[in-house]
């Protein structure tokens, strides 16, 4: 019996690149999805994708001018993510359009831009690896600029928490206390760009998407207190990161895939069967009789 | 002197000019309330005095340091369905003092109890904002304004979708704010709330103010439903001061 649960479980550890992606993915999973979950209450639950786009032309410009370096192609990513962003807030604020429409417009943008430079200088096989990644091939210095990232996060994240929060909730409120408008808006934006940098690597422009906001949208059906979402959206991300490497290591599965596609399980199978609003949820309160609570 | 005058004010939103050569003091420790038709320009007005728009025309003096105002929007404005408890809503009240990081300690607990206790929310501390009623997410609102110690406070629209005790808790509240010395501006629609909560009127319409005493206001409203057909309703624009404000 322990002999399966270790050949199941602890085995496949053995290898260091099955070890580096697990450390990467875990470090992921600590960041990510307290991003996702504002993102998802700010009802920006799109805008995470729209920036992951937004990232392609710098990684890929990255990509051209210094090879395969996972350094590079960050920096890049880094830069066009904050520029698409900084574009976006500025034309929304020039022109009164809702900021999501000029996110629309500037991640398509990038995204042909990416593409087209991925193509012109790389071959089919580049693509694919910076629009799906690949976490089994995590070395030493992405293992550290990976970790780095989602500390720093982690961080700033505890510094804005609170003005986030309140942001959230009455936009005007700090403003009218006299900070500058936009600039934990902006904060937060930033956070986003530098995590999903962080992910390009493991899973791909497209897929690091995933691990911030199907923890987040999950969490919804089982917790209504933020710490509570937070702390469960982390524990999903690191369920479906080291049961998404196992998979795909047993079942001979691409790596990215298999960790977001468990973690879409567990979003459907609560969305069945969660604790709030969930399908049974609404059966179940159907059923039951009405209930005194106390007057509003 | 009071300590929120507007002098020769004008307001501009997106080029379009909204109020123009507005004058005149708020008084200190009262209750003014801004009425006028839809479009008159109140929520301009207020935005200007909370420092969000520029004046396009003569300036706003207000002695009241920024942290020291406070401004409670409209319900609608704000996104009430975040998973946050009536007591975090209450805290963050004290941003002025603790800002993004301070620590919240023990006396401000106390006093954010104390603040519940006067509207009647105790019994909801730990409850979501999503599961109150109208009145009792006013309530909790109310609680942030108060823990503010805000000596301007700004309302827009307070008992839209409020029930009448809520209303009465409320009104008490900020009579008693007055009292004590606290400058409020207060956007009204329902002119039964003014006389039971305004001391002056600044009344708005087509681009200028004029201001009055509720009574003034009240009085005129008297006469013109006597001289009206019964089912037609009254308009703020009806009155006289309206149309030869300047």
């Amino acid at each position: 019996m322990l002999e399966l649960l270790n050949s199941l479980f602890i085995a496949p550890f053995d290898y260091g690149f099955m070890q580096r992606a697990l450390v990467a993915g875990l470090a992921l999973s600590l960041a990510a999805p307290a991003l996702g979950v504002f993102l998802m209450l700010r009802g920006m639950s799109l805008i995470g994708d729209a920036m992951a786009h937004a990232i392609l032309p710098g990684v890929a410009l990255g990509f051209l001018m210094a090879g395969f370096s996972l350094p590079a192609m960050s920096l890049g990513g880094i830069l066009s993510g904050l520029l698409v962003a900084g574009l976006a807030g500025s034309v929304s604020h020039m022109s009164g359009h809702r900021e999501d429409s000029a996110m629309a417009s500037f991640f398509l943008i990038s995204l042909a831009g990416g593409v087209m430079l991925v193509s012109l200088g790389g071959s089919s096989v580049d693509l694919t690896h910076v629009l799906f990644g690949s976490i089994l091939a995590v070395d030493s210095t992405a293992l550290v600029l990976i970790a780095a990232i989602s500390s720093l996060i982690v961080v700033v994240l505890a510094i804005v928490f609170r003005a986030l929060v309140v942001e959230c909730l009455d936009p005007l409120f700090l403003r009218g206390q006299g900070m500058a408008g936009g600039l934990v808006h902006g904060i937060f934006l930033g956070l986003v760009v530098l995590n999903l940098t962080a992910g390009f690597q493991t899973l791909g422009t497209l897929m690091a998407v995933g691990l911030m906001m199907l923890p987040a949208t999950t969490a919804r059906f089982w917790s209504k207190r933020l710490e509570g979402l937070i702390g469960l959206g982390i524990l999903i991300a690191m369920l479906s990161t080291s049961g998404g490497l196992l998979l795909s290591y047993h079942l001979e599965l691409p790596s990215g895939p298999s960790i977001i596609l468990l973690a879409g399980t567990c979003y459907v199978l609560s969305a069945l069967l969660g604790r709030h609003n969930s399908l049974l949820d609404k059966l179940r309160r159907r059923d039951a009789p009405l209930v005194a609570r106390d007057a509003d | 002197m009071a300590r929120l005058a507007l002098r020769d004010l004008s307001l501009a939103q997106g080029g379009r000019t909204v109020l123009e050569h507005v004058e005149g003091q708020f008084p200190d420790g009262a209750i003014t309330a801004l009425i006028g038709p839809n479009g008159a320009g109140k929520s301009t007005l207020v935005q200007g005095i909370m420092g969000l728009l520029k004046p396009s025309r003569g300036h706003i003096d207000c002695s009241v340091p920024r942290e020291r105002r406070a401004w409670l929007p409209q319900q609608l404005a704000l996104d009430l369905s975040f998973p946050m408890s009536v007591e975090e809503l209450v805290m963050t009240g004290t941003w002025p003092s603790h800002g993004a990081l301070k620590d919240y300690c023990g006396p401000h607990y106390l006093k954010a109890r104390e603040v519940m206790a006067r509207l009647g929310i105790s019994h909801l501390a730990h409850r979501p904002l999503g599961e109150l009623s109208g009145g009792q997410r006013q309530r909790a609102l109310f609680g942030r304004t108060l823990m503010q110690e805000a000596e301007l406070l700004l309302l827009d629209e307070p008992f839209a979708n409020v029930d009448i005790e809520t209303i009465e808790v409320l009104t008490g509240v900020l009579r008693e704010m007055a009292r004590q010395g606290t400058t409020i501006l207060v956007v009204l629609h329902d002119l039964d709330q003014l006389t039971r909560l305004a001391d002056d009127v600044l009344w708005l319409a087509d681009g200028h103010a004029q201001w009055s005493t509720t009574q003034a206001v009240i009085d005129h409203r008297q006469r013109s439903l006597q001289s009206m057909p019964p089912l037609k309703p009254t308009h703020p624009t009806d009155a006289p001061h309206a149309r030869t404000a300047k």
